[in-house]
């Protein structure tokens, strides 16, 4: 397995506030790494600044790209056009994230145009077979967003992401706006769709319980901070930081009977020695 | 499942604008209005220039089917008009005279006259025989004998088409310099906020006033008509800059505007395909707004005398007979081209209510 990617010391801060510090890790292919923590913990601004959606104060993103390693943020737009290609994003808000004004086929078409792919009619093939892949009808094409529900509208934001054929794709918090049903059929295409085209995904979430079924590798991310990194296993099993005890401690369990006893927040974290 | 008809944003917005039955009264007089001022050379009887000696500051004649013995008559007519000078005031007073009619003709010879400057002609819509000593005023006459209807027509096209092209010029000024300020933000969108700032200080009058005075009078009747209408445009621009920069500030961060910018999409294409058609709708409806604003801003500048000039023919200019007393009280008529301004201005205003309820994808179909 080889490594696809790799953050090192990647800051950020907004009107001084520091929002992502000097966050470094590795992901691998075809793998899964899922980023946990809190609201305001930074999970958005990290992927985000790894995608150039957002320009990061200092460190480096590098991608293994088909060509060999380059440094995301010292490239030109037009440099970073065919990456683009590589790394896809899949929004939290399928409703906010697809433009009103155009119809699915128009959409999920444009990633082509840009990237001057296929003439119209093969780009129409491949809109149809997408749509298929996400397990859309083929009659979608011609319907504009307001027609669909919040779980037909991330398949198509899917489809989107994918129509690129990408190696990497940033989900954050793809599944939070979803109710748990529609999560679970979400979640199931994208584990598919990662066997079948051998996709890594980076999975932001707050769910803990959607990381431990989906993901291969957590990051345990607090107020800018990984505070801790493992296997799912190791993680879920054996934390070893306070606030990822913390986190574990306040999933509600299956069981009605069983009460929720999340730890003290405020006890734990001062001898963690983080301020609150 | 019998097929569900799917509806376009477009089609709903059409959908919900035919309900608004004000608007669409509103939109049909503005057809009306405008088709009017397209062929105004041929609906017109008379040209805005030509004098009528025998009828000066007639009243308005009326168009009757019964004579003076009640009888129906299909072709309408107009009595001639009597003359008698008022020995006390010295006023001229024109009485009808029923014993001579004037039935009114289709597609009569007149004075000749170029349809849109291009071609000769002499055909008008009505008039009475052009051979015959009869004449024809609808709307009366002003005091040198010209056909106010004519005048009212002839005005109606450069009145009606600067408002449409001043609100193009702003719509362009204010797209291009609020989208600008809203997307590059930094140093280009303080100096396009500081602009609008100064501009929205200063008295328009005044202003409006001093940029007059630098049109040279020697120019040509079309070239003081850009000049006005460049004038107008140059204040107009500032609210709608300051709406499309604060759409374009928001909608900069929106996710489908992200989206765009990750599968690759260059400015170009963002600020084109994505940002400005999500807000195209109220554009098109600031811009319905903004015209009669633009209508007024000409009427009054022609009516000050600093805007429009005859030989140019707009409802200003027209307005601008009717500035003193004598006239109001004793030609009252002359001030019809102002109740053309009422009504298309009162008619725009509607029209803009109807197309911002239709654009707007929150008010109801089940509304009215």
């Amino acid at each position: 397995m080889s490594q696809l990617l790799s953050v090192t010391d990647l800051c950020k801060s907004f009107a001084g506030e520091s929002v992502v510090k000097s966050v470094s890790f590795e992901l691998n292919e075809s793998s899964t790494l899922g980023i946990v923590g809190e609201s305001g913990s930074g999970k958005t601004t990290l992927v985000r600044s790894i995608l150039r959606a957002i320009e990061p104060d200092s460190g480096t993103v590098r991608y293994n790209s088909r060509e060999g390693w380059h440094d995301l943020h010292s490239l030109s737009p037009k440099e970073l056009l065919p990456l683009r290609r590589e790394i896809q994003m899949i929004f939290q808000d399928p409703f906010a994230s697809l433009n009103p004004r155009m119809t699915v086929q128009t959409i999920l078409e444009e990633p082509l145009i840009i990237h001057g792919i296929g003439d119209k009619e093969s780009r129409k093939q491949q809109v149809a077979k997408m749509l298929e892949k996400v397990q859309l009808d083929s009659s979608s094409a011609s319907r504009f967003p307001h027609a669909f529900s919040g779980g037909q509208r991330q398949r198509i934001g899917i489809a989107r992401a994918l129509i690129l054929e990408p190696r990497l794709v940033v989900c954050d918090e793809s599944v939070s706006a979803l109710d748990v049903s529609v999560q679970a059929q979400i979640l199931d295409l994208l584990a598919s769709l990662q066997s079948e085209l051998g996709l890594t995904y980076l999975f932001v979430a707050h769910d803990l319980r959607v990381v431990r079924e989906f993901c291969d590798d957590v990051l345990v991310m607090y107020s800018g901070n990984v505070v801790e990194r493992g296997s799912v296993e190791e993680i879920f099993n054996n934390p070893q930081h306070d606030y990822t005890r913390l986190l574990l401690s306040a999933i509600p369990s299956p069981d009605p009977d069983e009460k929720l006893q999340p730890l003290d927040r405020k006890s734990l974290l001062l001898d963690a020695g983080l301020t609150v | 499942m019998s097929e569900l008809r799917e509806l376009t944003p477009g089609q709903l917005a059409w959908l919900k604008f035919r309900r608004h039955r004000l608007a669409m009264i509103a939109a049909g007089s503005l057809i009306f209005l405008y088709t009017i001022a397209i062929f105004c050379e041929f609906i017109s009887p008379y040209t805005p220039e030509q004098r009528n000696s025998r009828a000066i500051n007639a009243p308005p004649m009326d168009v009757r089917f019964f004579d003076a013995e009640g009888q129906f008559n299909f072709r309408p007519f107009v009595y001639d008009l009597e003359l008698t000078i008022n020995p006390d005031t010295w006023m001229r007073e024109y009485e009808e005279d029923a014993s001579t009619a004037y039935p009114i003709r289709f597609f009569t010879r007149g004075e000749p006259y170029e349809f849109w400057g291009l071609f000769e002609a002499e055909r008008h819509l009505f008039s009475v025989d052009p051979n015959g000593p009869g004449y024809i005023h609808w709307f009366g006459t002003d005091s040198l004998g010209r056909d106010v209807f004519s005048r009212v027509l002839y005005g109606a096209r450069v009145s009606l088409s600067i408002g449409v092209v001043g609100v193009g010029l702003t719509l362009f000024l204010g797209v291009l310099l609020g989208g600008f300020a809203g997307y590059l933000g930094g140093i280009f969108d303080s100096a396009v906020q500081r602009m609008t700032e100064v501009l929205q200080s200063i008295p328009t009058l005044p202003l409006w006033m001093a940029l007059s005075a630098a049109l040279p009078a020697a120019w040509s009747p079309i070239t003081t008509y850009f000049g006005v209408t460049i004038i107008l445009s140059l204040f107009g621009w500032t609210t709608l800059a300051r709406q499309v920069r604060g759409r374009f500030l928001a909608m900069r961060e929106e996710d489908f505007v992200v989206a765009a910018r990750l599968i690759g999409a260059n400015d170009q294409r963002v600020v084109f395909r994505h940002m400005l058609p999500s807000f195209s709708s109220h554009i098109i409806t600031t811009a319905t707004l903004a015209v009669p604003a633009m209508i007024l801003g000409e009427t009054a500048l022609s009516f000050l005398g600093i805007g429009l000039r005859a030989p140019v023919v707009s409802w200003g200019v027209l307005l601008q007979q009717a500035q003193n007393y004598q006239v109001i009280v004793m030609t009252p008529w002359l001030l019809l081209p102002g109740a053309f301004i009422v009504v298309t201005v009162i008619a725009f205003n509607l029209l803009g209510d109807g197309l911002r309820d239709a654009a707007d994808p929150y008010s109801s179909l089940r509304q009215q």
